[in-house]
């Protein structure tokens, strides 16, 4: 694995329910890059982010990931997030009785305490959370709540970016962020991933949606299809996807 | 002295349905060495000879040793909580206690009783008779810390007068042999009466609750909600019985009770059961049990929580449900830093 490379992916076969989804998958993100993961119902994509995060669902069968020079497959799920791996749910899944702010704040300790930094207070917590909400006009009420518990589909999306800004992680895998989100909503997810573009973060999403990637232009798009990659290319891929749809760029739509 | 050897005492026996899945061989069988009347620490209660007719017949198990009941009458608005902790001390003794808790009229009040011990091989024979007048309310927590090789018996029997109120939280997380019962005929119009309860379990303890509700008058609500977690070889019973009767129009009978299992070892039977004679009324019974859900288990861990951390805060959160039901604000803080340290 090269020096500058945070995330590499070979030969992945992933099954789900016994049946294979990713039939040998290769991929490579180097810091601060922006890849975008398109394809038609059913290539894969969600399969890869959730095998990426080590979900029940996803058995690896082939293949080697290698993140931040570690063999990501030893690691379970809290470890790979507190490596810096977050995954930024298509759905966010409730949780009844968990405190959110008490959540967060359990959250950024374990990631303080894996890093060997002490942990901090409610009021710390709290003065961090004032401050990076502020910068988004992010509504700080919906940490008063239980954990997603009947928040709407746009409450939902904007805690993952609370917690995302929260936890500052090195790989940011958005699924479908943008889905079932209004234009001023997406505006506000763009902004919270640019502003933490630094160089070294690098992002994964998958989107059907070219509003978003207009707002946060990727340096690779790629096309999943059957489980591989079939097809990558810079952002006009996306552009040339949008205006022609899937079969006038190659790729066999097997819902069809 | 055997309780099977009582001199006219009916015991359950194991083909009462009611007392099917509870097994009281070797509690009656038991020879223990004493006899004590656990006495409380307060001067002045009255006591009479318990005459009353129960619907249970554990009552009579401690009643057949000790008949004596004591009393203690709230006639005035208290603003904090009575506390009346009991600290079982004596090996191989049969413990006995009786109270009467009366609430007068437009009173409201509330009353906590914790059970712990420090002995080995002992019962304790509990029997409470709640009344309440009219458009009173209490609000009656027990937390029960009887823990192995000892055994309690907790018989609990309820009167509410017109437009009363009585909120029960009943915490159980001694890991004994112990049997509750719980028992309220409604022959008052407009009254609350809410049984909520954690039954958090583990070893091999084993916890029966036998719950029996009638409802006779008009307009009148029910509401038993019951949670267990059980780990390890844990056994839990939940049985609970509510029959609305023709007379009870309008009345609201519900019974709630969800389980954790936490091992492949632990157990529930959970028999929840509606016995209703009329249609213009709102009811509803059901029973779920399961382990921890899987996927904000996940949802957790994905954020950097370690999976026992993760494990720790969905198992508080469903039992925090139960305790979050508690109006009062002191006795709310009083069960969330309860430890049995402090009392043994």
């Amino acid at each position: 694995m090269e020096k500058n490379t945070i995330l590499k992916i070979e030969n992945l076969h992933v099954n789900i329910n016994d049946r294979e989804i990713l039939k040998g998958l290769n991929l490579e993100i180097k810091p601060g890059e922006i890849h975008a993961l398109m394809g038609t119902n059913g290539a894969g994509k969600s399969t890869l982010v959730k095998t990426l995060s080590a979900h029940y669902d996803c058995i690896v069968t082939e293949g080697k990931i290698t993140y931040k020079n570690k063999d990501l497959l030893e690691l379970d799920v809290s470890q790979r997030a507190n490596e810096g791996i977050f995954m930024s749910f298509q759905s966010p899944i409730e949780v009844a009785g968990v405190n959110n702010s008490y959540f967060l704040k359990t959250a950024m300790n374990a990631k303080r305490t894996y890093t060997g930094l002490p942990e901090i207070d409610a009021m710390e917590f709290l003065k961090l959370v004032k401050e990076e909400t502020g910068k988004f006009n992010i509504d700080r009420k919906l940490l008063q709540r239980d954990l997603n518990d009947g928040f709407s589909g746009g409450e939902k999306k904007r805690n993952e970016l609370i917690q995302l800004l929260m936890l500052q992680p090195d790989l940011i895998m958005l699924d479908e962020i943008d889905s079932g989100l209004d234009v001023d909503a997406i505006k506000t997810v763009a902004n919270v991933i640019n502003s933490m573009l630094d160089g070294k973060k690098s992002i994964l999403m998958i989107t059907h949606y070219d509003r978003l990637l207009e707002l946060i232009k990727p340096d690779f798009v790629h096309i999943l299809n059957d489980g591989k990659i079939a097809k990558t290319g810079d952002y006009s891929l996306a552009l040339e996807l949008d205006e022609k749809g899937y079969e006038a760029i190659g790729i066999k739509d097997a819902n069809k | 002295m055997q309780i099977n050897n009582i001199q006219g005492l009916i015991l359950p026996k194991k083909s009462d349905e009611e007392f099917l899945k509870v097994n009281f061989d070797s509690l009656f069988a038991h020879d223990f060495s004493n006899i004590e009347v656990y006495e409380f620490d307060i001067m002045g209660l009255e006591t009479i000879i318990d005459e009353e007719n129960y619907e249970s017949i554990l009552f009579d198990i401690t009643r057949s040793v000790d008949n004596k009941q004591k009393i203690i009458t709230i006639n005035k608005n208290i603003a904090e909580p009575i506390f009346l902790i009991h600290k079982l001390k004596e090996n191989e003794t049969f413990y006995t206690n009786s109270l009467k808790i009366k609430v007068a009229k437009d009173i409201k009040a509330s009353v906590v009783e914790v059970f712990v011990n420090s002995c080995t091989n002992s019962f304790y024979g509990v029997n409470r008779k709640i009344e309440l007048e009219e458009n009173s309310s209490l609000e009656y927590v027990k937390i029960q810390d009887i823990n192995a090789s000892n055994s309690m018996i907790f018989s609990l029997c309820v009167e509410q007068k017109d437009s009363s109120n009585l909120e029960i939280s009943n915490f159980e997380y001694g890991n004994g042999f112990i049997i509750n019962s719980f028992e309220n005929i409604i022959n008052a119009q407009n009254t609350n009466y809410e049984l909520n309860a954690l039954v958090k379990l583990f070893g091999d303890s084993t916890t029966s609750n036998l719950v029996k509700t009638i409802h006779n008058e008009k307009s009148s609500i029910s509401n038993i909600n019951y949670k267990h977690s059980l780990k390890d070889s844990s056994k839990a019973v939940f049985k609970a019985k509510s029959i609305v009767n023709e007379t009870a129009l309008y009345s609201k009978a519900f019974q709630h009770c969800n389980t954790i299992l936490l091992s492949d070892d632990a157990t529930i039977f959970a028999q929840p059961h509606l016995e209703i004679y009329i249609d213009e009324l709102e009811a509803s019974h059901g029973t779920t049990t399961g382990t921890l859900n899987k996927e904000q288990l996940l949802y957790l861990q994905s954020r950097g929580i370690s999976k026992e951390e993760s494990y720790e805060m969905l198992l508080s959160a469903f039992e925090n449900k139960i305790v979050d039901n508690i109006k009062d604000e002191l006795i709310k803080e009083f069960i969330k830093t309860y430890k049995r340290d402090k009392y043994v």
